[in-house]
């Protein structure tokens, strides 16, 4: 579907800089100890070095890597990313990476609809950086105005806001949800002719594939999901898939976390089925081994 | 860092347990590295792959048939260590036969396999089947018995809490390994893990793997219910390192049996612990979910140390 994944590695890194880029985002620059590469949509896992580290490592979207520099960009959401707000300059970090299924290359018959929400802004802005053509749409979706990364995005984004207030003097923005901005553009490509592709919150994620169904685009979408290893290990992860009409369970981080969303019971198609797999032994009485 | 004058043990050379010569004394432990196939093209600078002087990766635990595990949320950070609760979701005994052991076996990776079963007796059975599928596997080196299940057939309690099933089980399976290193991973949770070792070690295991996850529960305070949906987990992570420890301990004194041990290794020093209390080999689990290098880097830095 995508071509060669880079292979992962368990790179160890130093801060370079890390700081607001918004109200809300935080920007990391690692460097890194060995060459990293990516596709958009693909992730890292990131940890403070060494040993003693916190138990799980925190997956994150790759913003950028350029020579041997990895970029994220964050919102302080629990204790992990709150610790990593707080690290400085030279700071040394454990990176694994990049990990998980990528966002497909582009169709040349069909235009790209970019859909980015909050922090679910990497993988789609990646995805523009390294394929983005012409007749792409992109369009990024924050709570307000304070939080858009205006600098980051450019002018090629087209911004909405759940609120008005925190607009910086010159710039504008649609009021309301990321996918009614993009449903009211007058240029979207026609019919059939377009794929998106999304990353964001769950209603986001869900008001994307409802537009792609109603337009007959196809739909992609990077799911964020808490993860315990990032590389499929631990089964920690797990999203419903339908295939050939069953449910079962795949693991955001390895089988993802970009899905065709058409794939996702949980994005509001097809309806669902009981789970092919049904074990011998009684579910969840399992204690012991995980 | 210097090592202790006591430390002499060659980690990654092979060593007998059983009937088997293992090719090391550092694994990763079942439930952390899935089958051992996902980290082939991982790179760090500082150690040639994940499975570099290892001794074994204990699979995944393997069911009779294929289980898709538990709802979500399965898991859950604590300060130092972590809840899970993944309800053993497996591909089955079939497929993991079919696929998952020839590709272990073709990589090259050193393995022993983990097992649940519905009742003692089926022990027997998935051990002949196993044996036959793997006649002439060079890397597959034995079977570790996960007994933290429930007992189908004998009400839902867990195998591991009373010494006679544990015997039960161990007789089942050694019935059908002659040739190949039989293990049996113990519960931390019981009055005395003591007693479980000795039942183990009578029927004929070869080691048995001390500890198993403890017993938790985590409360989600937005909501005041336990974050896990099943509400207990299975805890481990560095803060279970004592536990293990002490049960390691009680077990070499009292029981007499080869021990290997697990339980909160994260670092190298967690591993020379077991050992100084005398485990035969340890295993990495919950730091390799971090860190797929973990348990090579723990038999590298370890591997040095007896070196110099």
């Amino acid at each position: 579907m995508t071509g060669a994944r880079p292979s992962a590695c368990a790179a160890v890194g130093a801060v370079r800089s890390n700081g607001l880029v918004s109200s809300a985002f935080h920007r990391l620059d690692v460097e890194l100890d060995l060459p990293f590469d990516f596709l958009p949509g693909q992730f890292a896992m990131i940890n403070e070095a060494g040993p003693r580290a916190w138990t799980f490592s925190r997956p994150f979207s790759i913003l950028a890597a350029e020579d041997g520099v990895l970029s994220i960009l964050y919102r302080v959401v629990g204790r992990g990313t709150a610790a990593l707000a707080a690290l400085g300059p030279g700071a040394a970090l454990q990176v694994l990476g990049p990990l998980g299924e990528p966002f497909p290359t582009p169709q040349a018959d069909r235009a790209a609809v970019l859909l980015g929400g909050g922090v679910g802004l990497p993988p789609v802005f990646a995805w523009l950086q390294r394929w983005g053509r012409p007749g792409d749409h992109a369009f990024f979706g924050a709570r307000d105005g304070g939080e858009v990364p205006w600098d980051l995005l450019g002018d090629r984004w087209r911004v909405s806001v759940d609120r008005g207030e925190g607009l910086p003097g010159g710039r504008t923005a649609f009021t309301g949800v990321v996918t009614a901005l993009a449903a009211s553009a007058p240029d979207l490509p026609s019919h059939g002719s377009a794929t998106v592709y999304a990353c964001g919150p769950g209603p986001l994620l869900r008001a994307a594939a409802d537009l792609a169904r109603r337009r007959g685009w196809t739909c992609w979408v990077s799911l964020e999901e808490h993860m315990g290893c990032g590389y499929g290990v631990c089964k920690g992860c797990v999203v419903q898939v339908a295939d050939d009409g069953r449910i079962r369970n795949a693991t955001c981080c390895f089988e993802g976390p970009v899905f065709d969303a058409t794939r996702l019971p949980d994005l509001g198609s097809p309806a669902p089925v009981p789970h092919a797999a049904s074990g011998d032994i009684p579910p969840g009485s399992c204690g012991g081994a995980p | 860092m210097t090592w202790p004058s006591w430390w002499n043990l060659e980690v990654t050379a092979p060593f007998q347990l059983g009937p088997r010569e293992l090719p090391g004394r550092v694994w990763t432990a079942s439930g952390c590295f899935a089958y051992g196939l996902h980290a082939h093209e991982f790179t760090a600078a500082d150690c040639p792959t994940p499975y570099a002087g290892l001794g074994a990766v204990v699979t995944k635990t393997v069911t009779p048939v294929s289980r898709a595990g538990n709802p979500m949320p399965r898991l859950v950070e604590t300060p130092c260590g972590a809840l899970n609760s993944i309800g053993l979701e497996n591909v089955g005994f079939d497929a993991f036969l079919d696929t998952v052991l020839p590709e272990l076996e073709a990589l090259g990776v050193p393995t022993v396999v983990s097992l649940a079963a519905t009742s003692p007796e089926a022990f027997g059975p998935m051990v002949r089947r196993l044996h036959e599928a793997a006649k002439g596997f060079a890397h597959w080196h034995g079977v570790e018995l996960n007994l933290s299940c429930p007992n189908v057939a004998e009400g839902g309690h867990d195998f591991g809490g009373s010494p006679a099933t544990v015997a039960r089980c161990v007789a089942a399976a050694r019935a059908e390994l002659p040739d190949r290193a039989l293990l049996a991973k113990l519960t931390p949770n019981v009055a005395d893990i003591v007693q479980l070792a000795v039942a183990a070690r009578d029927a004929g295991v070869d080691a048995v793997s001390a500890i198993n996850t403890v017993v938790g529960l985590d409360v989600d305070l937005r909501t005041g219910r336990p974050y896990l949906p099943r509400r207990f987990g299975g805890y481990s992570g560095p803060a279970i390192l004592p536990i293990a420890l002490a049960k390691v301990d009680q077990i070499v004194q009292g029981a007499g049996v080869p021990v290997v041990g697990v339980g909160g290794i994260a670092a190298p020093e967690d591993a020379l612990k077991f050992f100084a209390l005398g485990a035969v080999a340890v295993q990495v689990g919950t730091a390799q979910m971090r860190d797929p290098f973990a348990a090579a880097r723990i038999a590298r830095a370890l591997g040095q140390c007896s070196s110099s």
